[in-house]
């Protein structure tokens, strides 16, 4: 193919961290960039993270410079709400058919809040797992970007709808918005669409939905962060008991042939992580983990050194394969402790499921031609302009994203010229 | 804590061999020890088990009663996130022991392999058709078969010794074979059950105690608990997944104690009382309550099977089980003596007398394979796992666990 036919753009699928970093490298060095996002934010999961390693910063630090230099930079065009239709044409020039899903609030957003106050109708907050509401019209998180209110209009009753469009003052509230499609020409994609939170109702022997008392781990992470449900919290959903102990759950889905085969890379980190969050709450909290093995890749073994050290803490090998609701609002769990002997049941105030990742492009991916391994990860074909980043190439930690994101760049663009 | 690993090469091999294959998938997570209905919290399994049969640790294995005590409920296959089937590999421990307490030795390997299953089934079919052709009744008889039955099937008349009448010539020749196939099948039994308590005893640390219980006591304290445990299906009903097993394990044990009490009738009443009183011989009538015992038994022998079967295939199919010739030739076996039994049966009220008569050889060929088989094939488990359900009895017990009775 002669470089005449190359458009010479990058299409990245996907604006998480990954997403964000891949296209940022590629526009800072000179190409045209479109990038685009299934939610009406951008930032992906880390923007749901109370910390995130190596640094355990928060996710504001990392992700508000980025959004900053996507704002700044006009070689790349920021799509919210925009899926891939299909994808035709070949290596150097594919036709990528786009649609926007219609987000019914225009750019005259201030995001004053005007209308949300005005809102009657209320959702199940998806930012949050569901463990609150937001109204029906909503600013999708704190640091949204961009930052413009997104209506779940379905959910509204026409009185609402009424409401919330008179309570904008900006005329910015349009009902009659409707999907939108349309073509761009790029010589590469970045496929960084990144992962979903393994459903933990599949983990069936474990009973998810028999107590309140068992959460998943990005639940955890939306608990202790700042602009979470409980403002910071770690209560117990429910009953909102302040915990005096807790069981960590590893390998919740991971590493198994019946659910992911794959180890996660990540949870173990996370728990420790998620440790440390209990630890600032609470001094004294009983901390049990439930482990197979305990993976703390490169330098991560000091964080997990420091961690063992804690009196206060218990690591038990075994997997736990039962969990049993008590009356009194909390769990036992119970696991077979393969070091000591003998079952274990420990009895917690609440337990948390160190489900894995899963990718979330899945099915998907197939269908639009990529190369996708058993897993359902994408699988790179430089040669043909097909690239993988971040989660959707493999389970990783931000870190190793940032790293996957801006190898994917720079493939990306040696393909574009 | 160190340990002196010696693992047994051979050993591994078996067990790939037992349909425990899949043994080194396992990575000790532990999923199958809680999963495990049966299992308690101080002696959890499979996961030991696994780990050992990875290690070759063959000696810890045979002398463990909690692989007898898993019961293959299949629940352990199917949560394991390994695909290591430790269902599998417990069945392919077993299969090992049987076969490694199995005496004589050659027959317990013949027992213990698919490969061998010609041979299984020659053995006995030709024992069967030799003691036919010497008890020199090769002509079919014709008349009174509605009323004889089968009872001519080795001849007419008694077998004489120095012109004095011995037996009846069909009561002579069946035990000809068969009091030495139950015979051997017993001692066998009861070697390998010996051993193994030995070998368990061992294992445990059960030193010499100072008061150790008799006999009654025993039997009061230990086994006959576990016989009420076995008859009662406790710890089968405890597999809930596979409640459909107990069902028809149920009515097939049933069936078995039915035909060993009417086969001990008989035995006393053709055998020995029949030699003073000849009309005793012969079938006995469909309304002797024996025969109706004898007739329940055989239906609920081949419903029970046929749930079994049925059962077995949908535990492969769930992936709960492997298709294995330990597990199949039970099955087999059973099927084998209540489809003929009760054709040879059916056959002979219908008076069909050629196909009857091949039908009855059939029957006495799988009935002797039945027994011949019982202490190395799974039917073993009868013995075996009744020896360590009354061993994790005495094992708990204040003769072992009492420290002032182990000095």
């Amino acid at each position: 193919m002669s470089d005449a036919t190359k458009t010479g753009a990058v299409l990245v699928v996907g604006g998480g961290i990954s997403g964000l970093t891949a296209a940022l490298e590629a526009a800072e060095v000179g190409n045209e960039v479109y990038i685009i996002e299934k939610n009406p934010y951008f930032g992906g999961r880390v923007a749901q993270l109370n910390q995130y390693f190596p640094k355990l910063c928060p996710p504001t630090c990392g992700l508000e410079i980025n959004f900053k230099r996507v704002k700044n930079n006009r070689k790349i065009r920021p799509y919210t709400m925009t899926t891939v239709k299909s994808v035709s044409g070949g290596p150097g020039n594919y036709e990528v058919e786009l649609e926007t899903a219609p987000r019914y609030v225009n750019s005259n957003c201030t995001a004053c809040g005007d209308c949300a106050e005005a809102c009657t109708d209320e959702i199940d907050n998806a930012f949050n797992f569901g463990m609150n509401k937001s109204k029906a019209i909503y600013l999708p998180h704190e640091m949204a970007f961009p930052r413009r209110y997104v209506l779940d209009k379905d959910a509204c009753s026409a009185d609402c709808l009424e409401a919330v469009k008179g309570a904008c003052k900006y005329n910015a509230i349009d009902t009659e918005m409707a999907a939108e499609t349309f073509t761009v020409n790029v010589s590469s994609i970045v496929w960084a669409t990144g992962w979903n939170p393994y459903d933990r109702k599949k983990l069936d022997n474990l009973k998810p939905e028999s107590s309140p008392a068992i959460i998943s781990n990005m639940m955890m992470e939306r608990m202790a962060a700042p602009n979470g449900p409980t403002g910071g919290k770690i209560l117990r959903p429910g009953d909102d008991k302040e915990i005096e102990s807790i069981a960590f759950v590893q390998c919740a889905g991971s590493r198994d042939e019946n659910h992911l085969e794959y180890c996660s890379y990540i949870c173990c980190m996370a728990t420790f992580k998620q440790m440390t969050y209990i630890r600032e709450r609470y001094p004294e909290a009983k901390i049990y983990v439930f482990y197979i093995d305990l993976r703390t890749p490169g330098k991560y073994e000091h964080f997990r050194e420091k961690l063992r050290t804690d009196a206060n803490s218990s690591f038990i090998k075994g997997k736990v394969a039962d969990i049993i609701a008590e009356d009194d609002g909390g769990v036992t769990v119970v696991a077979e402790d393969a070091v000591g002997g003998g079952k274990v049941q420990q009895k917690v105030d609440m337990c948390v499921l160190a489900t894995g990742m899963k990718p979330a492009l899945g099915e998907q991916g197939k269908a639009l031609g990529l190369k996708m391994d058993g897993n359902g990860f994408v699988v790179s074909e430089p040669e043909k302009g097909m690239i993988a980043a971040g989660c959707a190439k493999s389970a990783s930690d931000v870190y190793t994203c940032t790293q996957s994101a801006t190898a994917a760049a720079l493939k990306a663009i040696q393909n574009a010229q | 804590m160190s340990m002196n690993v010696q693992p047994d090469i051979h050993f591994i091999r078996d067990m790939k061999e037992a349909g425990g294959d899949t043994l080194k998938k396992c990575f000790q997570c532990a999923t199958c020890s809680v999963v495990c209905p049966l299992s308690t919290d101080e002696n959890p399994f499979p996961r030991q088990q696994m780990i050992y049969s990875q290690w070759g640790l063959k000696d810890k294995l045979i002398g463990d009663p909690n692989m007898l005590l898993c019961h293959h409920c299949g629940d352990c296959t199917a949560y394991c996130p390994r695909g290591a089937k430790p269902g599998d590999v417990m069945g392919a421990i077993r299969a090992y022991a049987y076969k490694f307490y199995g005496w004589p030795t050659p027959l317990a390997n013949l027992a213990s392999s698919g490969k061998n299953l010609p041979f299984l089934v020659a053995i006995p079919a030709l024992v069967v058709f030799l003691v036919w052709l010497i008890s020199g009744s090769n002509v079919l008889p014709h008349e009174e078969f509605l009323h004889d039955g089968f009872s001519n099937f080795f001849g007419e008349g008694y077998v004489t010794l120095f012109g004095i009448k011995l037996l009846s010539r069909n009561v002579f020749f069946i035990n000809s074979f068969m009091i030495p196939t139950a015979a051997l099948a017993s001692f066998a039994a009861f070697k390998g059950v010996t051993a193994l308590w030995r070998k368990m005893s061992e294992n445990a640390g059960v030193g010499e105690a100072l008061y150790r219980p008799s006999v009654p006591q025993f039997v009061k304290e230990f086994l006959w608990p576990s016989l009420v445990e076995i008859v009662q299906h406790d710890r089968f009903k405890k597999c809930e997944t596979n409640q459909e097993r107990t069902r028809g394990h149920q009515p097939l044990m049933w069936s078995f104690i039915g035909l060993f009490f009417v086969t001990t009738y008989s035995f006393v009443s053709q055998d020995i009382l029949g030699y003073f009183i000849p009309s005793l011989h012969g079938p006995m009538s469909m309304l002797n309550p024996v025969k109706m015992v004898a007739n329940i038994a055989a239906i609920a022998l081949l419903v029970g099977i046929v749930i079994l079967w049925k059962n077995r295939n949908e535990m492969v199919e769930k992936k709960q089980a492997s298709n294995t010739f330990y597990d199949w030739f039970l099955i087999w076996m059973i099927a084998g003596v209540g489809v003929t039994g009760l054709g040879a049966e059916i056959l002979r009220l219908v008076g069909v007398l050629k196909l009857g008569y091949l039908v009855y050889y059939l029957h006495l060929v799988s009935v002797m394979m039945l027994f011949l088989y019982m202490p190395y094939t799974k039917f073993a488990h009868l013995v075996y796992r009744t020896c360590a359900m009354t061993f994790e009895r005495y094992r708990d017990s204040a003769y072992v666990k009492n420290p002032v009775n182990n000095g």
